[in-house]
């Protein structure tokens, strides 16, 4: 009876459905988008390799506060107690990065000039492709040397072989030792377009100058020797730097960030996003409600005869009540549908332009449609029950 | 036998204070089951209201009504809806079918609140259109069918739930003279098959078909048994 009545007016129909169609739509389609992007920075934290930890200078609080005068005094030294006393700890890499111009020849590029240490290959679990890594002698003497990222050794060298030829980083000549197997960028650092060099050398030759500590750096990552040496390693990491620093009650002037803790403030702030945008989808689909109680509120003045005749004819103000409410919720169920097909195709279609993969969720599929339906018998009930109070005499004379 | 239809002391009041309207005032009425009677009256006469109150769509202010032995004065909403929907079959002036349906689902439509399977809605609708001549139109939607063809329909609908009272609210005020024959000659037949039919209007040439008349004016009934060949006598009292 009620699918009746809204495929004879189905243009009415389609237009009432639409406002639903669109809330739902949005809804879904910010999910999943909320959800892609969770999914796609989750994935490259986890693609920092596992028992992982970051020990940053500075103090937590200050650096969350947005303080900009970081100390220095993270330095090379450091990391290399670190390595040679925690026992917990497999590999340790000192990182310190700078942008610059890469020339081969005639050839130029800008890219990263990321220094480090032996233990990155380690700890960033890289493979070298051709060549060797940086070794100890080539930090102890601060040697000229270099081993390219893939990609950045294909732009410059266009298929030579790169092993022993000579590139200049911001002026200074290094010879290249080796090529590191491609792995994909990380956090938009993409060590596969860049070029490492030896840290000391790094602060010697291009930045120019160390702190007074000795040779610092940006930070230090460190692979603990299992997922469940992590704890340990932390807490000998921090024993180790406050004894080594002279820390004092003032706080630490570092901290220590594992994957875990980088996971849980991406998932929180991920999170944030999501909801924020299935809020504003939200807006949507509750003016699309309010569209179908108008569209109910004009029906049931277009129909006063109609139901005016239901009545005298036996209908009671229950059957009148259920009639409308059955129709906005049908109305809305099926807007509710189409939106989510059109939700899912957007999510696609999304998913094809950025590095986010489609992300559909059964669970944000039958909240949406929940949603809807609930919202169609929310947004029913008022013109519903004015149907169904309509006295018969005055609705069947009315013209 | 108790009367189909008894108005004791019926009273309809609209307002009140300054503006009360008198719609119906102490009407005592009866009409006995099997009966093919009019009511007439100049307009604001309180014929509609009491047409309304016969038909359980409206309630009296005071007073009782006793429909097939039963009070319906107090009877609640649901009660009275389901004495329009067993008891009695309602004819409007304007037909009131359902645009969006066929004659046959618009027939059907009374059984639907009556519970009746979809399989016997559609036996028994089919039935009643046989009835009044459209045995062959079942399918055609409102559209389709002339003004007298529409009010057959809606005869077929009115009778479909074998009630005990057809009434008729100025049935053949929208139909021509021809149309208008063939629509009070199935109204004979009903009655002359044990309906109680009961019609309102202000056409005495329509009047004049049934077997009594009930003359309403200023909310009474002045004349209970008014004989139909007598009604050039009354007409002659202006229409208000």
């Amino acid at each position: 009876m009620a699918t009746k009545t809204l495929s004879a007016n189905k243009l009415r129909s389609g237009l009432t459905m639409l406002g639903i169609i669109i809330g739902n739509a949005s809804v879904i389609a910010m999910i999943g988008i909320g959800e892609g992007a969770q999914k796609y920075v989750n994935g490259q934290l986890q693609s920092l390799g596992p028992n992982v930890l970051f020990i940053v200078p500075g103090n937590r609080d200050a650096r969350q506060l947005g303080d900009i005068d970081i100390p220095r005094n993270l330095v090379v030294a450091d990391a290399e107690a670190i390595a040679s006393q925690v026992p917990s700890v497999a590999a340790v890499a000192a990182e310190k990065t700078t942008q610059g111009i890469i020339s081969y020849r005639n050839r130029n590029t800008s890219s990263s000039i990321v220094g480090t240490t032996e233990g990155f290959l380690t700890v960033r679990s890289f493979e070298v492709g051709q060549g060797r890594f940086l070794n100890d002698l080539d930090q102890k003497s601060s040697s000229l040397v270099a081993v390219m990222g893939s990609t950045l050794a294909d732009r410059l060298f266009e298929g030579q072989n790169p092993i022993g030829q000579q590139i200049r980083a911001k002026g200074i000549t290094f010879e290249i030792v080796g090529v590191l197997e491609k792995k994909g960028s990380n956090l938009g650092l993409d060590y596969d377009d860049a070029v490492m060099v030896p840290i000391t050398t790094l602060a010697s030759r291009i930045v120019g100058r160390t702190s007074p500590y000795g040779v610092d750096v940006s930070f230090v990552s460190v692979s603990a020797n299992s997922q469940a040496a992590m704890e340990t390693a932390e807490f000998q990491i921090t024993n180790l730097l406050r004894l080594r620093h002279g820390v004092t009650d003032s706080g630490d002037d570092f901290y220590i960030q594992s994957q875990d803790t980088l996971l849980n403030i991406a998932d929180t702030v991920t999170g944030a996003l999501t909801l924020m945008l299935a809020a504003i989808a939200s807006i949507s689909l509750f003016v699309g409600g309010i569209g179908i109680m108008n569209i109910m509120l004009v029906s049931v003045r277009e129909r006063t005869q109609e139901i005016g005749l239901r009545k005298a004819i036996g209908a009671t103000q229950k059957d009148i009540l259920s009639q409308f409410l059955i129709e906005a919720v049908i109305l809305s169920a099926i807007g509710g549908i189409v939106g989510t097909a059109i939700g899912v195709g957007g999510i696609f279609v999304i998913a094809a332009f950025s590095p986010f993969e489609a992300g559909v969720s059964a669970s944000a599929i039958i909240i949406a449609v929940g949603v809807s339906g609930t919202i169609g018998l929310f947004f029913g009930v008022v013109p519903a029950r004015q149907a169904a109070r309509l006295d018969p005499i005055v609705a069947l004379r009315s013209a | 036998m108790s009367p189909l239809i008894q108005f004791k002391k019926v009273s309809k009041l609209y307002g009140s204070g300054n503006t009360e309207v008198r719609a119906l005032w102490d009407v005592d009425m009866s009409i006995e089951s099997g009966e093919y009677c009019s009511i007439m009256g100049p307009s604001g006469s309180g014929k509609s209201t009491a047409m309304n109150m016969i038909g359980c769509l409206d309630q009296p202010t005071s007073g009782e009504y006793l429909f097939d032995g039963q009070d319906v004065a107090q009877l609640p909403e649901n009660s009275l809806a389901n004495i329009r929907n067993r008891k009695i079959g309602f004819v409007f002036q304007q037909f009131h079918l359902l645009n969006h349906l066929t004659a046959l689902e618009n027939v059907e439509q009374p059984m639907m609140y009556a519970g009746v399977s979809s399989r016997q809605r559609r036996e028994r609708a089919a039935e009643a259109l046989e009835q009044v001549g459209l045995g062959n139109r079942i399918n055609n939607r409102p559209n389709q069918l002339s003004g007298g063809q529409q009010q057959r329909v809606a005869i077929a609908r009115a009778i479909v739930n074998k009630p005990l009272l057809i009434l008729a609210d100025e049935p053949t005020g929208a139909l021509d003279t021809q149309t208008t024959q063939d629509v009070i000659d199935i109204f004979s037949e009903l009655n002359k098959s044990g309906i109680t039919v009961v019609m309102v209007t202000h056409e005495p040439e329509v009047a004049r078909l049934t077997n009594r008349v009930v003359w309403f004016r200023d909310g009474e009934v002045l004349n209970h048994h008014l004989d139909p060949s007598e009604l050039a006598s009354v007409t002659a009292v202006p229409a208000g």
